[in-house]
């Protein structure tokens, strides 16, 4: 069974089609990355899976049932644009949201209590929500979409706001999740959470659906075509006609070989350029460099 | 239905707990009563001391009926006055009015009246303290027909016969209802004013207060969280019946307040002789009930209308710019009440208080005059209760289309547009 499926949906506001004819299938317990420049069209889809906006074609099915109001107490979601009631105390806004998703008041109160705990926000739970700071209002959001166990999870833009550390604690909420068989939906511009955490991504633009599919298939669908080259001295030898595209990095460069160019070429001459390396990895694409070939392809 | 109610449980909470609602519930009307029972005791408060008084008397023949007209009582049962000495025609007026002034500055007296030689010259009261106003009253009654009492028996007339020949008539108001009773009344006009003014305040008043909590869920951005575990129209709903809870409970303190006051209050006030002022006053239940039904059809009406506007727009600004389509009917209604009031029974009247926007107000002010054909209060009820619905439905449309819009205002010509989309 899917967990998302979406069938040539497609959506228009007045003259603008924000989603044109979108299919894709989302594998239960898995966390997929919903990936794509801003204006491409994620929070529409995303709307449109939470019926908040209706499709003006196609399907949408949630765990094989069509979208309805009632589907929408499957799902957890924190959207892109939130916020809270301000001067709603936290205890008391978590326990009116997990109310409204089916929770007795009592047991919204009794896991709310648990997660205020695991997020280190127990003394503020009497507290106002204006009295918060924007990461610890970021973390009530946060318990908001999981604390009525949805099968269905999805986050857009979880990690904004947080620090390291609270990053890091929901990466591992969200992984101990998907452990025990929730679907994730994670929609985010940081390329580097994605690839570690992602089974699968979902790259739109303009609309429409460019790339899908599991992550590591992807990465090897592109092959090893990437150097990642660390050196010191003149980076002369990097005007090769073998290499397409460069992207400096701090102490180095990612290098993007054209189909069938031989690496060792590109050493040869750095050799004979006097270059001293430290570094010289064949890899295959980052996804950041997936990400930007695609969404500035003509 | 647990969404809703939970939304409605939320919203009432949120507005009867808040500072503003318990003040402008429960003080402001206290303070009202408490203000009026003060300038009630203040006016009726008689003073609890005799004045000690001296008459100096330069006419010769004034001195003995003021004497016998200030024959008032205090409430302790002593004369309002005390005449501690009457000087007729004093020989030498300076020593006697140095004398006097001295008395009253070792407090041997309270006051002297001068009464000049001629009664069309200024009668004069020298007094310490001349703030003693409850007692000014009494003796500028007394001196007042002394001397009209004489200038009328100079011309041969008895001032009772005057009395008798000036006695004004009594105009009694008689209100002619469908059942044939005869019921007195008077107070109708006030009444019925007073009755326009609430309503008119009341839908206005919640109609923005609803309007500004959908602002808020939107300012906050509050509004794409609620939506992900409910309806819009839920949401729509909920927020309209929970402000509507909060107004009927604020009505509902006022109300029994207000009757625990003419009750209780006329009893009280009844007690410091101020009774007929509020005892008088008889609001027929009926007219309560007709007013009440009236009051929720327009409140639901205008709140629709109200939270529709508040959807639409992203900031108060925009909101306030937007906010005169729902309020233009109501300003109508208060423009054109005066044409109801006067005849209520012409054809104008009739048809302005069955349509629904000005029913709620103009229906109710004809209800308060006399009563009109129950058909007509039927008509009006149910064209109310249908473009009720009309309006709930409309504004859920522009409600799930614009509670997740933000920036330009649209106009009214998109928000129509709205109606339109699925």
């Amino acid at each position: 069974m899917d967990a998302i499926t979406l069938e040539n949906v497609t959506k228009s506001y007045d003259s603008v089609t924000a989603v044109s004819g979108v299919n894709l299938r989302v594998r239960q317990g898995a966390i997929l990355g919903l990936l794509g420049p801003n204006g491409a069209g994620k929070t529409t889809t995303i709307r449109m899976i939470m019926n908040i906006l209706v499709p003006d074609e196609g399907s949408i099915k949630v765990l094989d049932q069509p979208v309805s109001d009632s589907t929408r107490d499957l799902i957890g979601y924190l959207p892109e644009e939130r916020g809270l009631y301000p001067r709603m105390k936290v205890l008391d806004v978590i326990v009116f949201l997990a109310a409204l998703h089916g929770l007795t008041e009592e047991e919204a109160a009794r896991r709310a209590k648990e997660w205020l705990d695991r997020l280190g926000l127990a003394e503020w739970s009497g507290k106002k929500l204006l009295d918060l700071s924007k990461g610890m209002q970021q973390k009530v959001q946060f318990i908001t979409a999981v604390i009525h166990k949805p099968p269905l999870v999805i986050l857009d833009e979880p990690f904004s706001g947080l620090d390291p550390v609270n990053a890091a604690t929901v990466e591992e909420i969200m992984l101990e999740m998907r452990a025990k068989g929730s679907t994730i939906v994670l929609s985010t511009h940081r390329m580097e959470q994605v690839e570690r955490m992602c089974d699968s991504i979902c790259l739109i633009d303009k609309g429409r659906n460019v790339l899908d599919g599991e992550l590591r298939a992807i990465k090897q669908s592109y092959g090893k075509n990437t150097l990642h080259i660390e050196f010191s001295g003149s980076d002369s030898f990097l005007s090769n006609p073998a290499i397409t595209n460069i992207t400096r990095l701090g102490n180095g460069v990612e290098a993007k070989l054209k189909p069938g160019a031989d690496p060792q070429e590109i050493l040869k001459a750095a050799v004979l350029a006097n270059v001293s390396i430290t570094r010289f990895e064949l890899l295959e694409p980052s996804l950041n460099e997936i990400f930007i070939d695609r969404t500035t392809r003509a | 239905m647990r969404k809703l109610r939970l939304i409605i449980k939320r919203e009432y909470l949120t507005r009867v707990k808040t500072k503003g609602f318990i003040i402008g519930t429960i003080l402001v009307p206290l303070l009202g009563v408490a203000f009026c029972l003060l300038i009630i005791f203040l006016v009726r408060h008689k003073p609890s001391q005799t004045m000690r008084l001296v008459i100096v008397d330069n006419s010769g023949t004034l001195a003995q009926p003021i004497t016998h007209n200030l024959d008032g009582k205090l409430e302790n049962g002593q004369p309002e006055f005390n005449i501690v000495e009457t000087i007729v025609r004093p020989a030498s007026p300076d020593t006697v009015q140095q004398d006097l002034r001295s008395r009253i500055n070792s407090e041997k007296i309270d006051a002297y009246l001068w009464i000049p030689a001629d009664a069309t010259q200024s009668f004069e009261l020298h007094m310490r303290n001349p703030d003693n106003f409850a007692l000014i009253g009494p003796l500028s009654g007394a001196v007042d027909q002394a001397v009209i009492s004489a200038r009328l028996s100079a011309r041969g007339v008895h001032l009772d016969d005057v009395k008798e020949i000036l006695r004004g008539t009594d105009l009694k108001l008689l209100k002619v209802s469908e059942t044939g009773e005869s019921v007195e009344k008077g107070q109708s006009i006030g009444i019925a004013i007073a009755l326009v003014i609430l309503l008119y305040t009341a839908l206005l008043m919640y109609g923005i207060i609803t309007m500004r909590s959908v602002l808020e869920e939107k300012t906050t951005r509050t509004m794409e969280v609620l939506i992900s575990a409910v309806t819009p129209f839920e949401l729509l709903c909920g927020k309209i019946l929970g402000v509507a809870a909060a107004a009927f409970t604020q009505f509902a303190i006022w109300m029994i307040s207000t009757a625990l006051l003419f009750t209780y209050g006329a009893l009280a006030a009844a007690g410091m002789g101020a009774g007929s002022a509020l005892s008088g006053v008889h609001i027929p239940i009926s007219l309560v009930l007709y007013a009440g039904i009236f009051f929720f059809g327009g409140y639901f009406l205008y709140s629709a209308m109200f939270a529709a506007i508040g959807a639409a727009c992203s900031n108060e600004q925009d909101a306030q710019q937007l906010q005169w389509v729902a309020m233009a009917p109501l300003v109508f209604c208060m423009v054109i009440y005066s044409v109801v009031l006067n005849d209520p029974t012409s054809t104008t009247s009739v048809v302005l208080s069955e349509i629904p926007f000005f029913s709620p107000v103009l229906m109710s002010l004809r209800i308060s005059l006399q009563t009109p054909p129950v058909w007509q209060i039927v008509l009006a009820l149910v064209l109310l209760f249908l473009t009720t619905i009309g309006s709930i439905y409309a504004s859920a449309k522009i409600y799930r289309v614009g509670i997740l819009m933000y920036g330009k205002r649209p106009s009214l010509v998109e928000m129509f547009r709205w109606l339109r989309y699925s």
